[in-house]
């Protein structure tokens, strides 16, 4: 942990944080991501905050800043628009060609 | 905002490398001690030896019991051919009764005449379906081994190889390795690339960060390629952006 007192307190924007993790882990469940690689990503692209704490934050037992909070979405989004994007159905033309 | 790096994790990576390091000593010992035990449960044996190969039949370990296995040993991998390196690739343990009248490697009973190996039987190291490697057991006297020392063999490498593969991890510390670099790397750009908007916008840290993670939404490209792209222009001659 750091010495940010700020952290781990109820704060005004409690209900979006409890929103924004509810939907983070929805988010990484349906794609399948774990949660270590998703820390992986999050600590490449600048993250400060450790593995242990991001996992606590995702099942929505410990508040984060929101810069970090707004990084971590990043990271779970760079990882799900790398996944192959769905196969398209066929027109007639793409067929023809 | 501090920028402080999560350290518990650093020490936590570095300390699982070296704990892979000292894996690798580990399969060094319990290879040595392997083929001491075989040389031992099969009696009328001068020495035995146990080797691991990589995926393209490069040695990554060997054990011997004494210099007569590690010298027949290494005339294997010098000639490319022998018993255990048809062990290893056909997956299935070979028995040469008689090395001197045995004509299936004719250049490793050569460099191997003036040891003192007559008879040898080696059996691979399957784990599952992969093959870690060879051991081989050798004799002074000719036909020293049969089907009956196979078969006890072969019960006997099968656990000794599951227990390897647990221990085996050689290309480990090196993939993590690269993970780490290239974490640290994709970090650093973007730090640099942080530090270029502070400075060219008079931005503080936050807001910088805050203009590259537009860039990254908006371009829907990762925050490292937009970073990488940002430091490429600066370098290529600046704009009054």
């Amino acid at each position: 942990m750091t010495g940010d007192g700020d952290r781990g307190r109820p704060d005004p924007g409690s209900g979006l944080e409890q929103e924004q993790s509810r939907l983070l882990r929805k988010a990484l469940h349906h794609a399948g991501i774990r949660h270590g690689d998703l820390w992986l990503r999050y600590f490449s692209i600048g993250g400060t905050v450790g593995e242990y704490e991001v996992d606590a934050y995702i099942q929505s037992l410990m508040s984060l800043p929101p810069d970090q909070r707004d990084l971590i979405a990043h990271a779970a989004n760079e990882l799900i628009d790398e996944f192959p994007p769905l196969p398209r159905a066929p027109y007639l033309e793409d067929l023809i060609q | 905002m501090p920028q402080q790096l999560p350290l518990d994790e650093l020490t936590l990576a570095l300390a699982r490398i070296n704990g892979l390091l000292l894996t690798e000593e580990k399969v060094d010992r319990a290879v040595q001690l392997l083929a001491e035990g075989i040389r031992d449960a099969f009696p009328g044996s001068s020495g035995a030896g146990v080797s691991l190969l990589d995926e393209h039949g490069n040695r990554t370990s060997t054990g011997a019991t004494d210099p007569v296995v590690l010298e027949a040993d290494e005339a294997q991998y010098e000639l490319g051919q022998g018993p255990c390196l048809t062990a290893w690739a056909t997956e299935r343990t070979v028995l040469m009764h008689d090395v001197a009248t045995d004509d299936r490697w004719p250049l490793w009973s050569q460099a191997v005449r003036d040891l003192s190996i007559r008879s040898v039987i080696s059996a691979p190291l399957m784990a599952g379906t992969r093959c870690l490697g060879a051991l081989k057991i050798y004799s002074t006297q000719p036909g020293a081994y049969d089907a009956a020392t196979a078969r006890p063999l072969e019960k006997l490498v099968v656990p000794a190889a599951t227990l390897l593969a647990n221990i085996q991890s050689s290309e480990a510390p090196k993939r993590f390795t690269q993970v780490l670099t290239s974490a640290l790397l994709s970090r650093d750009t973007i730090n640099r690339a942080q530090g270029f908007l502070m400075h060219r916008h008079g931005l503080d840290q936050g807001a910088a960060l805050q203009r590259l993670l537009e860039l990254s939404k908006t371009s829907r490209q990762s925050l490292f390629s937009v970073s990488t792209d940002i430091l490429t222009e600066t370098k290529s001659g600046p704009d009054d952006g």
